[in-house]
């Protein structure tokens, strides 16, 4: 099996400091690291590989990210290639998942991506879903556990609220993982040595068979955050006959009524879709398609 | 702000947590043998925390690794310990 | 690649790249020999905390010529204070040279920021040849018929070999008491440093602090800065920040139950700091030890097979006057890498072929200048050089200055009141001033 994993160099946030003297982020006090989650999705590749299959390392990244790829080659992964362009200017998750997709086709496409699911810089999210769409293949996100049987993988995820899903795709497929499930393996003192000076291949644009083009989309347009949860509609005084518990549970839920979802268990994804839009639009999520 | 509490000071310091302690407080040896507890006052970055019962609570993520718990310590094989992992522990700036 | 490194023998392995193992590696790597220096930082200088002033420019310059237009220095060191401290005043010796060689060409120290420093330092032994490898810790030294042949990682496969092994791998150097060079310390040997690096704009820095274009000041304080805690402070002016610190001896803090960040918060609240610091915004906290007993602290400095440099040697002069230890760190280092070099040509790594390592550092004047001050720590570091008198002085000029129309006082009755007045007994006085002779004058 052959195995990808998408690293990303980020900042430490705890190195982000403002310089009061000039008002501005400390440039030359921030310090670099390997995404966390990107770390755990390196880890989980390399106790994934069976003998006869390869881990490879992407990044989108300047040459100081060389030295993640080599802390990575360093821990085991097979090979490295980073990719950067002088003429690339800010990396949006779309312009970073084409330039990935075109790197993971250079490559000859593996059978898994992982990534992981969200970077402690943009922290968008976005990239397992974005490559997906660029692969045409399946994803899973938020995935604590996976396990691979006979060319399908079945994935735990974590949803909001503590709740827990499990999903099944065939291979080949992309997993977006959380953070903090692993930590990487130190790497042994020969192959830290020997990574020191590996040069890292190096693709850009040309190489790619990408033109400027295909990095510009149009820009998007933030109108509005909210928080996802509809809004009270009453101030909810707790049931005074209830336990304890049930009352702690009821302030808890600030008088939202239902949460009780609903299992599409049939139906082709399309139907599937419709009936998920069906459902926003009667919540008042979405405005009735026109 | 000049003044600064040690929280503060604290925030300003960077850290790489490894997975492992390499610092162990041996907190018997604090509860039956020692009365000074040393630890407690030298520790630059106040990281020993005594107990009621008279042990000795270490936390050893946001060590400076400087050794003067260890110098101190008038109790032997109270504290043990050693460097971190290569590349982990306190990575200073500008110091 | 095909050429696994690890498998290679080194000539010569130096575990820590401070200013000791850096400069070692550099003269061995430019010597055409196969050099590892092994780091167990993120990178050379992210564990390493001086004041810090780098006395050592000269020495740095015969091995990288005009080597301060390229590093990330961050002022000359053209001013020097020897404040002494009461709780409320301060006597100032303040030395001013902006003659040749202070302020000028090689220049006579620098304040640094030591991450970027050493950062810079290692990356001039890589350019050399070095092989630097960093997130690297070493845990013990490797023997073979009684010798040492190389080093421990902390890592899988992490034996590597070495011909000589130079140990600069700092105060508590694991590894030179691995090699049973070193015994344990006791608390009265060593003192802890508290630091602060406080952000501050250079225009306001140049008019505080009276100061030339990128000038530099350095002072030092003694006194009750540290209340009664064995003692001192500094504070540095860098670029576009102060560094400043206060100094306790370990015993003695223990003693007094003090500690150490709230003694640096009174510091920098004492009148004649706080308007010095004001306005300042804090960049970074650090702590370090230092080993200011110097000579008394000193292990074994060689063995079969390995060398100790820089603190790991104990090379570092605290007395009084003088607070170095980085040039004294880069010269031992040297004279470590001079013997290494020999002892490579003549094939023979015995203790008996590394003893001119001692000789070697008597040539550097490392040896020389910290046996000349042997009795210095000892004494300067006590509580009556570095606390007492020092308050003493500063109270008696406070009787001096006051007008308050009470009768004037000379000097001598004065003094002898308050001698009188304060703990000390005549006999200890004349002791102190003695030893204070012995160990400065002659």
């Amino acid at each position: 099996m052959r195995i990808a994993v998408c690293l990303k160099y980020v900042p430490d946030p705890s190195t982000i400091e403002v310089d009061p003297l000039t008002g501005m982020i400390d440039i030359g006090r921030v310090l670099y690291m390997m995404n966390p989650a990107d770390e755990s999705a390196l880890e989980l590749a390399l106790r994934l590989r069976p003998p006869d299959g390869t881990v490879t390392v992407f990044s989108v990244g300047p040459i100081e990210a060389d030295r993640l790829l080599q802390d990575a080659l360093a821990a085991g992964a097979d090979a490295a290639l980073r990719v950067w362009d002088d003429a690339l200017g800010s990396l949006k998750p779309i312009v970073t998942t084409t330039l990935l997709a075109a790197a993971l086709r250079v490559k000859a496409l593996p059978d898994l991506v992982l990534c992981g699911g969200h970077s402690v810089d943009r922290g968008s999210g976005t990239v397992p879903a974005l490559l997906a769409e660029h692969l045409d293949w399946p994803v899973v996100t938020d995935v604590t556990q996976f396990e691979i049987q006979s060319g399908r993988l079945r994935a735990r995820r974590r949803l909001a609220r503590g709740a827990r899903a499990e999903s099944e795709v065939t291979l080949p497929a992309i997993l977006g993982l959380e953070t903090g499930l692993v930590h990487l393996r130190q790497a042994s003192l020969p192959n830290l040595m020997r990574v020191k000076y590996t040069p890292i291949p190096l693709y850009g644009l040309e190489e790619l068979g990408l033109s400027p083009q295909d990095l510009h989309f149009p820009a998007m347009t933030l109108h509005e955050v909210m928080p996802p949860r509809p809004r009270a509609r009453m101030m909810f005084t707790p049931d005074v006959g209830g336990s304890v518990q049930e009352r702690v549970a009821q302030i808890m839920s600030a008088g939202v009524a239902g949460k009780a979802g609903k299992i599409l268990e049939s139906g082709t994804p399309e139907q599937q879709a419709d009936a998920i839009i069906a459902f926003l639009c009667q919540r008042g999520f979405l405005e009735q398609p026109t | 702000m000049v003044m600064t509490t040690h929280e503060e000071k604290m925030r300003t310091v960077r850290f790489r947590v490894g997975a492992t302690p390499h610092i162990v407080v041996n907190s018997e040896i604090c509860r039956n043998e020692c009365s000074v507890h040393a630890c407690v006052y030298v520790c630059p970055a106040n990281l020993f925390v005594p107990l009621d019962d008279g042990g000795i609570l270490f936390n050893y993520e946001q060590c400076f690794e400087c050794g003067t718990c260890y110098i101190a310590c008038n109790q032997e094989g109270a504290i043990r310990w050693s460097y971190p992992d290569g590349g982990y522990g306190v990575t200073f700036r500008e110091s | 690649m095909t050429t696994h490194p690890a498998n290679q023998q080194f000539d010569v392995i130096v575990v820590g790249a401070g200013p000791a193992g850096s400069a070692a590696a550099l003269l061995v790597a430019r010597a055409g020999l196969k050099v590892l220096l092994l780091e167990r930082g993120e990178y050379p200088g992210a564990k390493n905390v001086s004041g810090a002033v780098f006395y050592g420019s000269a020495i740095l310059n015969e091995l990288i010529p005009n080597w301060w237009e390229q590093a990330p220095v961050e002022r000359p060191v053209c001013r020097r204070d020897i404040a002494f401290m009461s709780p409320t005043t301060a006597v100032a010796l303040d030395f001013r040279c902006a003659g040749a060689g202070f302020a000028t060409a090689p220049y006579n120290g620098f304040t640094v920021l030591r991450p970027k420093f050493d950062r810079w330092l290692a990356a001039q032994a890589e350019a050399a040849g070095a092989f630097v490898l960093t997130s690297a810790v070493v845990d013990d030294v490797l023997r073979e018929n009684g010798r040492i042949v190389g080093v421990r990682v902390r890592r899988e496969q992490g034996e590597i070999y070495g011909k000589v092994v130079i140990a600069c791998d700092g105060v508590n150097s694991f590894l030179a008491k691995k090699a049973g060079l070193q015994r344990e310390f006791h608390p009265h040997e060593l003192s802890l440093g508290v630091k602060e690096v406080l952000g501050l704009d250079p225009a306001i820095i140049q008019d505080r602090f009276h100061l030339t274009d990128n000038d530099g000041i350095a002072y030092e304080y003694l006194g009750a800065i540290t209340e009664d805690v064995h003692g001192g402070a500094f504070l540095y002016t860098n670029r576009d920040s102060l560094s400043l610190g206060v100094i306790g001896q370990v015993s003695s803090l223990v003693e007094r139950r003090k500690r150490p960040y709230e003694l640096l918060e009174r510091f920098k609240a004492h009148p004649a700091v706080a308007p010095l610091v004001r306005g300042g915004k804090l960049r970074e906290y650090s702590a370090h030890l230092i080993p200011e007993s110097g000579w008394a602290m000193k292990p074994k400095l060689y063995t079969d097979g390995m060398l100790v440099a820089g603190d790991a040697a104990g090379f570092c002069l605290a007395a009084g006057l003088y607070l170095e230890g980085m040039n004294y760190a880069m010269q031992s280092g040297l004279a470590a890498a001079e013997t290494a070099i020999l002892a490579c040509q003549k094939g023979n790594f015995s203790a008996r072929t590394l003893s001119v390592y001692q000789k070697n550092l008597k040539q550097r004047h490392v040896s020389t200048d910290f046996r000349a001050y042997r009795h210095a720590p000892s004494f300067v570091n006590g509580p009556r050089l570095q606390n007492l008198y020092p308050e003493m002085v500063a109270q008696g000029m406070e009787q001096i200055f006051r007008v308050d129309g009470a009768p004037k006082r000379k000097i001598l009755p004065l003094a002898y009141r308050m001698v009188r007045q304060s703990s000390i007994k005549p006999g200890q006085l004349l002791r102190d001033v003695y030893q204070v002779a012995r160990a400065y004058l002659w």
